[in-house]
């Protein structure tokens, strides 16, 4: 029997950050990860995170993984890669499988940070080769760079559909729709408006009401549902589609938590006291497997769990725990606001905090109206090139203003509230908000660049990357061609961690209109 | 709503379950009072779903015996759901000289009883099972024994049960039985009262502290046992399969998948957090038990393990049959590990008990008083 | 109107009556429908354990990883509850598929 201070499940965001935490502060650490490589989910996150400079925002998922492995490696965390934790018994022992054999371990400390599965709908045919989970179409994608399918349609408008939806589209699938039961969409609007800019349409109000094909998916029949959620005849819409993603919910992979005994609430999540503690002594639950949220809060949940067992075990004193418990809870409080926060899930609000009318547009299609810009602090006129910031709901996230040389940016110490555009200040330009917004809201428009003619600068994340004098037609909010317009310049920069800076030349009048551009004549 | 019946019946195991449906068969009302929020969340549903009549001790034998050639065959037809009944045998392997005169002992017993039950040779052996491994010198053969699926027969009986009009309660938890005028009568669980004029306890290792109430002892004890179950495989052979050694035990279910039943040899003295909890060292024993009589089976994948309590009386039999000092009150309890396969029998007897009628079979090796001192 | 106490099983759904979606497959791993699950709702069945016995849905494989919330979403709507009014089943070792060969060898961890 082998034996360590802490034992994590999991190498994924949480159980790598409890790791490094925890060995960090002198624990013998010991990770296991059924998969061959680790980070968990993160290697697959291409996108940039949300959050502020504490969140490792804007940085890209993959990269994320990549420096939580290198700290593994340099506080001498064990990490065992094909090895599944295939029991947690009595006394904390994990047995794990590695390869031709089981093995016993045993530890003061285990956290259990296993991750999610994906939930599933039934309906008919949902069973055909073609239907799957959105995060295993991500995991075709990103990890095996295998593209699923050629037209795609999503079910599930939170921010997984929206995510991956966009990746799709990045790996050159067609999304034919994305449909959701709920009657507004679930995630991010500004994930949701990089799908509408591209000419994906949104179904809100519908399912799926059968995958067509015989032997795999060919096609598939959406319907829109009535108040009581059931389908209204007449209403069904046909696809042609080799692919469904479903993106309808994960659920806590717990199960080692429940085997061990530990208690869970009304809502089937384990229930956590602080630090992740179980109602079993010395076990801990960590990340998705906590309760599902998303990899920057889980994150933070790993290194409080870590703490947690670390002053348990004597490695940490009191005064410090209560130092680091208080600055990490802060992290995550600081996650935890505005009106996609858990305790906020299921309200419908109307406003921002600020008081600023909520688009139903943006909840309905996905996209702002041209005349709904004006709402936003983020979106002023002004003389010369500035910053437009089309970021409209309340989201924890601040990289835009973190990253403006000029202060041209206000999100504030609430890193919920909207950006604010400070016309006093001097836009140079350079683009960085543009880059670091992970939710590609914010553009660049200069009105005053060329007489008739606006330059609207875009992030592009696509390839190939157009070249300046490539022709081509801008596209609307809501992916509709509004002119043809000739790409001035391509930008790319290490500062911009491969988002290119697209600068487009339009009709003045289209300066606050087009926000994409594709090649070629509409 | 009438908490009064003919008959009140305190647990909804296969074996309170069974007697609750021969006690509507026989137009009786009753009630059944399960304190689990599950049916059959005891040994009934966790359990290696042996119908053996052979390795029983001697008393237990004319149930298995009964049972075997009045009840199971036509149980899928009556209960109205295919409970899996599968009598193609029971295979009792030995590797070595010691462990064919353990065999040689047990089916001499049985024989001696009347059971068909016969030594056979390893040829014998592997004809009826080729998979055996080269190691098997013989075994002991009972061809009338076999297998039923555990978690629907107890089901099945509360389905008929309930269909003919038994009103099982769940999640109530019986404090105690009550006497009225000398009688045992009134059944109280916490707010709630019942009736009945006659009472059968059949709450497993429960119905001990049940019976203490009322000044009976049942010496039982719990152990925990464990079970593994593997994905499904093609049929490969329908007998229930044990060894001398008893490294293990269990069949191929209907669907497919093997469960195989076994013990670390620790389980008198494994620790419970409250919960039949599996222990890490029991699945991989039991996995090199089977292997070591069906290696072919070392490639298939298991997806489950499981453990349940059995109630185990001193003397690894029964308490079966009425309290002469509680008048009314029928026992029936303390299966020790092998009550499955003789359920459908004592379910019989002790519904005939209970409506006053003369039972098939004699239960009176079965009585609850009779432990005595060894000297 | 008070909920239902589907502990005493005299509680009656009436008879079973065929709903669209009954042919769904819901448990891959061992095909029971949508129907199997909801017949056996209707046959005193109140609990996910009792539905589990007798149909061996989220038995097999994957353990119930995939059709859990299926099931569940499915016996709550029989009884009128909400999915997280049934109570949680039980997880069990192993977590995923293990070979009796692997299982039976045990090694010292490292």
């Amino acid at each position: 029997m082998s034996h360590y201070d802490m034992i994590v499940v999991g190498a994924g965001p949480a159980g790598l950050s409890a790791a490094v935490q925890a060995a960090s502060h002198g624990l013998r650490v010991a990770v296991f990860d059924e998969n061959a490589r680790p980070g968990g989910q993160l290697f697959k996150q291409i996108h940039k995170f949300f959050g502020s400079k504490e969140h490792m925002a804007k940085t890209r998922g993959f990269n994320i993984g990549t420096a939580l492995l290198q700290e593994a490696r340099d506080t001498g965390v064990t990490v065992v890669l094909d090895a599944v934790a295939v029991g947690l018994y009595p006394n904390r022992e994990v047995v794990v499988r590695a390869g031709g054999a089981v093995r016993h371990y045993k530890a003061d400390a285990v956290v259990v940070a296993a991750g999610a599965s994906e939930n599933t709908v039934a309906f008919e045919g949902w069973t055909l080769p073609g239907v799957m989970g959105a995060g295993a179409a991500q995991t075709m994608m990103n990890i095996n760079r295998v593209r699923p399918g050629k037209r795609v349609l999503m079910l599930g408008s939170g921010n997984v559909g929206l995510v991956v939806g966009f990746q799709l589209l990045q790996a050159g699938c067609e999304l034919v729709a994305v449909a959701d039961a709920a009657p507004r969409i679930g995630g991010y609007g500004v994930h949701a408006a990089k799908l509408a800019r591209c000419g994906v349409p949104f179904y809100l109000s519908h399912t799926i009401l059968r995958a067509e094909g015989t032997g795999r998916v060919t096609g598939v029949v959406i319907s829109e549902l009535d108040a009581q959620w059931r389908p209204k005849s007449g209403s069904e819409k046909h696809f042609d589609a080799d692919t469904i993603c479903l993106a309808v919910g994960l659920s806590p992979m717990n199960q080692l938590l429940r085997m061990a005994g530990c208690a869970v609430r009304e809502n089937g999540d384990v229930l956590c006291y602080p630090f992740g503690e179980t109602s079993v002594s010395g076990i801990y639950a960590a990340g998705d497997a906590a309760g599902i949220e998303e990899a920057s809060s889980a994150m933070i949940g790993g290194r409080l769990a870590a703490i947690g067992a670390a002053h348990r075990l004597g490695y940490l004193d009191a005064q410090t725990l209560a130092a680091e418990q208080a600055r990490l809870e802060g992290m995550l409080q600081s996650l935890r606001q505005g009106m996609f926060a858990p305790q906020n899930r299921g309200k419908a609000a109307q406003s921002t905090d600020e008081g600023c009318p909520l688009s139903s547009s943006l909840l309905g299609q996905g996209y702002l109206r041209d005349d709904e810009i004006a709402n936003y602090p983020g979106c002023k006129q002004a003389k010369g090139v500035h910053p437009v910031i089309e970021c409209t709901q309340n989201i924890p996230c601040n990289p835009c203003q973190d990253v403006c040389p000029k202060g041209c940016i206000r999100v504030g110490a609430n890193i919920v509230a909207l950006p604010v555009v400070d016309k006093t200040a001097t836009c140079t330009g350079c683009g960085l908000c543009v880059a670091a917004c992970p939710g590609q809201a914010v553009f660049l428009v200069d009105e005053d660049a060329e007489p008739g003619f606006a330059l609207v600068t875009l992030p592009y994340e696509f390839l190939p990357i157009p070249k300046a004098g490539d022709k081509g037609t801008a596209l609307g909010r809501g992916g509709q061609p509004v002119c043809p317009a000739e790409v001035v310049r391509c930008k790319s920069a290490s500062a911009y961690d491969r988002t290119s800076l697209l600068t487009i030349r339009v009709p003045k009048e289209m300066g606050m209109r087009a926000r994409f551009w594709k090649g070629g004549a509409a | 709503m009438n908490n009064t019946a003919d008959v009140i019946i305190i647990g909804a195991g296969v074996i309170g379950s069974a007697t609750a449906y021969y006690l509507t068969r026989k137009g009786h009302s009753v009630i059944v009072l399960e304190k689990s929020p599950f049916l059959g969340d005891g040994g009934s549903s966790r359990n290696g779903g042996g119908v053996r009549q052979s390795g029983r001790d001697p008393r237990e034998l004319p149930l298995a015996m009964y049972g075997v050639k009045h009840l199971w065959p036509g149980l899928s037809e009556e209960l109205g759901m295919d409970v899996e009944y599968c009598q193609s045998g029971n295979l009792r392997l030995g590797k070595t000289e010691e462990h064919l005169a353990i065999l040689r002992g047990l089916t001499d017993r049985a024989a001696a009883c009347g059971l068909g039950v016969s030594m056979i040779d390893a040829a014998q052996a592997r004809t009826i099972c080729p998979y055996l491994s080269e190691e098997v010198i013989g075994a002991s053969w009972c061809p009338t024994d076999g297998h039923a699926n555990p978690m629907l027969v107890t089901l099945a009986y509360y389905r008929k049960a309930r269909a003919n009009g038994a009103r099982f309660i769940t999640g109530q938890r019986v404090q105690a039985i009550q006497k009225v005028r000398g009688q045992a009568r009134r059944v109280v669980c916490g707010d709630e009262t019942f009736e009945g004029d006659t009472i059968v306890l059949a709450a497993g290792y429960g119905s001990r502290a049940i019976a203490a109430g009322l000044g009976i002892d049942l010496p039982m004890n719990t152990l925990l046992m464990e079970v593994l179950v593997t994905e499904e495989q093609p049929p490969m052979f329908s007998q229930m399969l044990g060894t001398a050694m008893a490294d293990f035990y269990g069949h191929q279910s209907k669907h497919g998948s093997f469960v195989f039943g076994g013990s670390s040899g620790f389980e008198a003295h494994n620790r419970d957090d409250g919960r039949p909890v599996n222990h890490s060292i029991t699945a991989p024993c039991i996995c090199r038990g089977v292997m070591g009589y069906f290696p072919a089976l070392a490639g298939t994948k298991i997806v489950r393990t499981w453990a349940g309590w059995l109630d185990e009386m001193a003397d690894h039999i029964p308490a079966i049959g009425p309290v002469a000092e509680v008048p009314g009150l029928l026992v029936g309890c303390g299966f020790s590990g092998h009550g499955f396969g003789i359920a459908p029998a004592v379910g019989t007897v002790l519904a005939d008990l209970a409506a006053g009628d003369t039972p098939p079979l004699e239960v009176s090796a079965f009585r609850y008083d009779r432990f005595k001192a060894k000297l | 109107m008070s909920a239902t106490d589907w502990n005493d099983r005299i509680c009656t759904l009436g008879p079973f009556e065929p709903a669209p979606g009954d042919g769904f497959i819901v448990c891959r791993c061992v095909e029971i429908t949508q129907g199997d699950v909801r017949r056996a709702v209707h046959d005193g069945m109140f609990t996910l354990h009792e539905v589990r016995r007798l149909l061996r849905c989220g038995m097999g494989l994957c353990q119930g990883q995939i059709c859990g919330r299926l099931v569940r979403g499915i016996v709550a709507k029989e009884l009128g509850v909400s999915p997280t009014a049934l109570e949680e089943v039980t997880a069990r070792a192993p977590m995923r598929p293990v070979e009796m060969r692997v299982f039976g060898s045990e090694e010292a961890g490292a």
